[in-house]
């Protein structure tokens, strides 16, 4: 049997069936404006994966999902805004730079179940430039219910499409399904004025990147009035 | 073989004419008003020769008490030419065409080809030619070179050598079918499978007219004498029976006939089909017939009122939105509108906001004017730096007014909050987080 294989490889009398070399195709990246934001994903967003952002209240979760909303549409693609609570602010959004026309809101009024299937369905219609999650307010409670099936049929929704989901909560909830995890912490409030008139100036949040290889060092971001 | 009935000024001509014609063919073309011509070929075997079956228009015609100019020719422009021109009966043999019609005057060809410039004509005259046979003796090929592809027409026009098939309108295809069931249906399921039979065959008949419906009528005739009615309109015309009857059996699951079905009715409504060239560079968008379904989908799950694109109101009033119907923005104004328009800076995060909706009632501990400590379903802790208050008022006029004041408050949970008290009430609430 060896004295067959030794022959056969000897005599070249066996090729490969294709010689066409495996190509995997290059990530297309959605870069980021902010400079400590494009600090953390150096390329951008990868498009065709999933992005987590988490952290507490105050923490500057729905800056960071509303300049991707803005970067997005501002490349006149479609976006989705899938809003477990009903917390959307379209006027914050309009400020940020969000074109609200290219914007498609679904408020689930609570309910996590119609979000995460709101969600999978917008995914698998496709032509979504974004797909924002939005479970900031749910409780740990409810966090802890979904499946984390879900994350996987995400995962292979979007794979090999240009759209990216932007799951948003308060405790990190994609885990390995997620291309990047971002981690955020408040860290202190800027005012102006002196006592008793003070005026909100902005709030600063430190920011840490997980990917599925690497953690980066933690990086001070504002996000101003 | 082609027989055209001609009759000037007369009010009910044409319809007259066309009475008595389609007394010996179908396919009768209405070339104007006051004329029609029909194929004669296959009556050849049931009356005979040309000659009888002249005859046979005339002794109708005769009953109908309808006078008319009747010419028989082997193409159907020499016998609108002859029938028009001439009085009476007239039959031309193949082969006669040009000699029959070399007295007729040059300016009846124009008066059938109504396309053909009147400046052809002054020219024409002026060089002399005044009769169809004076312009089918001259050559075909200085024709051509002088006046091009309409002089070659105009010239075998007047020889009587343009064939060409009659212009018969199509007939009027419905897109409505009724059916009448033979037992009460009152399960959504067999209900669509008959739904299905009907929908393939009307976009059947919509693909072989090139339409595309705009809307679906479905009426449902019930038991105990009652009516269901309903209208989809689609955002954009379908061709497809897969996307109507999922969005008709979407619309059915929300809302439930109340009796079964005794018999039903679906109609299209047509238009023009969408012809879209998508650019090469333009951004992918969700496609329309698609998105249309899974809005449906997702409508049936939350709420028509909870999906949309979010549209603000031209007010001061706080969080003053609508909700508008969601479309694919057309993907070229688009890009023309990014170009146009002054982006914000997009260098600097901006603090957004998330709103409590509706705002949460709470309790406010107040030292002096600025709130201390706020307490409210998920939200406690003591202040530790406040800023406001922001007085706000408007629309005093109209039942929306409001009075309020609000603060910026840090609590000690960590978070920042936007809380305000309303007037005349002194209750207060929490408005958002910023986050």
């Amino acid at each position: 049997m060896a004295n067959t294989a030794a022959l056969l490889r000897a005599q070249e009398l066996w090729k490969p069936a294709s010689r066409l070399p495996l190509v995997r195709d290059e990530p297309v990246f959605l870069p980021l404006e902010v400079p400590a934001l494009k600090r953390l994903w150096k390329k951008g967003l990868t498009r065709g994966g999933i992005a987590e952002v988490y952290g507490n209240r105050s923490s500057g979760r729905t800056s960071v999902y509303l300049h991707i909303l803005a970067q997005v549409t501002a490349r006149g693609e479609v976006c989705a805004v899938v809003d477990l609570h009903n917390s959307f602010h379209p006027g914050s959004a309009a400020t940020v730079g969000v074109r609200l026309e290219q914007l498609l809101w679904v408020r689930c009024q609570g309910n996590a179940e119609h979000a995460m299937h709101a969600a999978d369905l917008l995914l698998h219609a496709g032509g979504f430039g974004a797909v924002v999650l939005d479970l900031c307010e749910a409780s740990a409670r409810v966090l802890n219910r979904i499946p984390l099936s879900y994350w996987y049929r995400f995962r292979r929704a979007i794979e090999n499409t240009p759209a990216i989901l932007v799951v948003c909560s308060g405790i990190q909830q994609v885990k390995s399904s997620a291309n990047s995890s971002l981690w955020l912490k408040r860290k202190a409030l800027h005012w102006s004025g002196q006592a008793p008139f003070y005026l909100l100036r902005s709030l600063e949040f430190t920011a840490a990147l997980r990917t599925p290889r690497a953690v980066s060092p933690p990086l001070s971001i504002r996000a101003v009035t | 073989m082609y027989a055209c009935l001609y009759r000037p000024a007369a009010e009910d001509a044409a319809n007259r004419l066309l009475e008595l014609a389609l007394h010996f063919s179908p396919a009768v073309e209405r070339t104007s008003s006051d004329t029609v011509v029909f194929s004669i070929v296959s009556l050849r075997k049931l009356m005979g020769s040309p000659h009888q079956i002249a005859s046979e228009i005339c002794r109708l015609g005769y009953e109908q008490k309808l006078e008319a100019n009747l010419a028989i020719a082997s193409n159907p422009d020499t016998a609108i030419l002859l029938a028009r021109n001439c009085a009476g009966v007239i039959l031309v043999t193949p082969g006669e065409e040009n000699f029959k019609l070399a007295s007729l005057p040059l300016a009846c060809l124009f008066a059938v080809q109504t396309n053909v410039s009147l400046d052809l004509l002054e020219t024409l005259q002026r060089w002399g030619l005044k009769t169809c046979g004076d312009l089918a003796a001259l050559p075909e090929q200085g024709i051509a070179e002088r006046l091009g592809a309409t002089g070659i027409y105009l010239r075998n026009l007047a020889c009587g050598k343009i064939n060409r098939a009659l212009r018969i309108p199509p007939p009027k295809t419905s897109y409505e079918e009724r059916m009448e069931l033979e037992h009460p249906i009152a399960l959504l399921e067999p209900l669509l499978f008959l739904f299905s039979r009907i929908l393939n065959e009307l976009c059947g008949r919509l693909r072989a007219q090139s339409q595309g419906a705009c809307a679906l009528e479905a009426r449902l005739e019930l038991e105990e004498q009652k009516k269901y009615r309903c209208e989809l309109e689609f955002p954009v015309p379908l061709t497809e029976s897969a996307a109507m009857l999922k969005l008709l059996q979407l619309h059915l699951e929300r809302h439930a006939p109340e009796a079964p079905i005794l018999a039903f009715t679906l109609r299209l409504k047509t238009t023009e089909p969408r012809r879209v060239q998508h650019g090469f560079f333009l951004p992918p968008a969700p496609p329309a017939d698609k998105l249309e379904l899974t809005l449906a989908r997702i409508e049936g799950m939350v709420g028509k009122q909870n999906v949309g694109a979010p549209v603000l109101l031209n007010t001061h009033r706080p969080d003053a939105f609508q909700i508008a119907p969601f479309h694919v923005p057309d993907m070229e104004m688009v890009q023309k509108s990014l170009h146009t328009e002054t982006p914000a800076d997009q260098q600097v995060l901006r603090l957004a906001i998330r709103l409590f909706r509706p705002a949460l009632y709470a309790n406010v501990k107040v030292a002096g004017t600025a709130p201390q400590g706020v307490s409210a379903p998920g939200v406690q802790g003591n202040v530790i730096r406040s800023a406001g208050p922001w007085k706000t008022s408007g629309e005093w006029w109209a039942s929306t007014s409001w009075i309020r004041e609000e603060w910026d408050v840090a609590l000690d949970d960590g978070a920042l909050y936007r809380i305000y008290q309303e007037s005349p009430s002194r209750e207060w609430y929490v408005y958002g987080i910023y986050d």
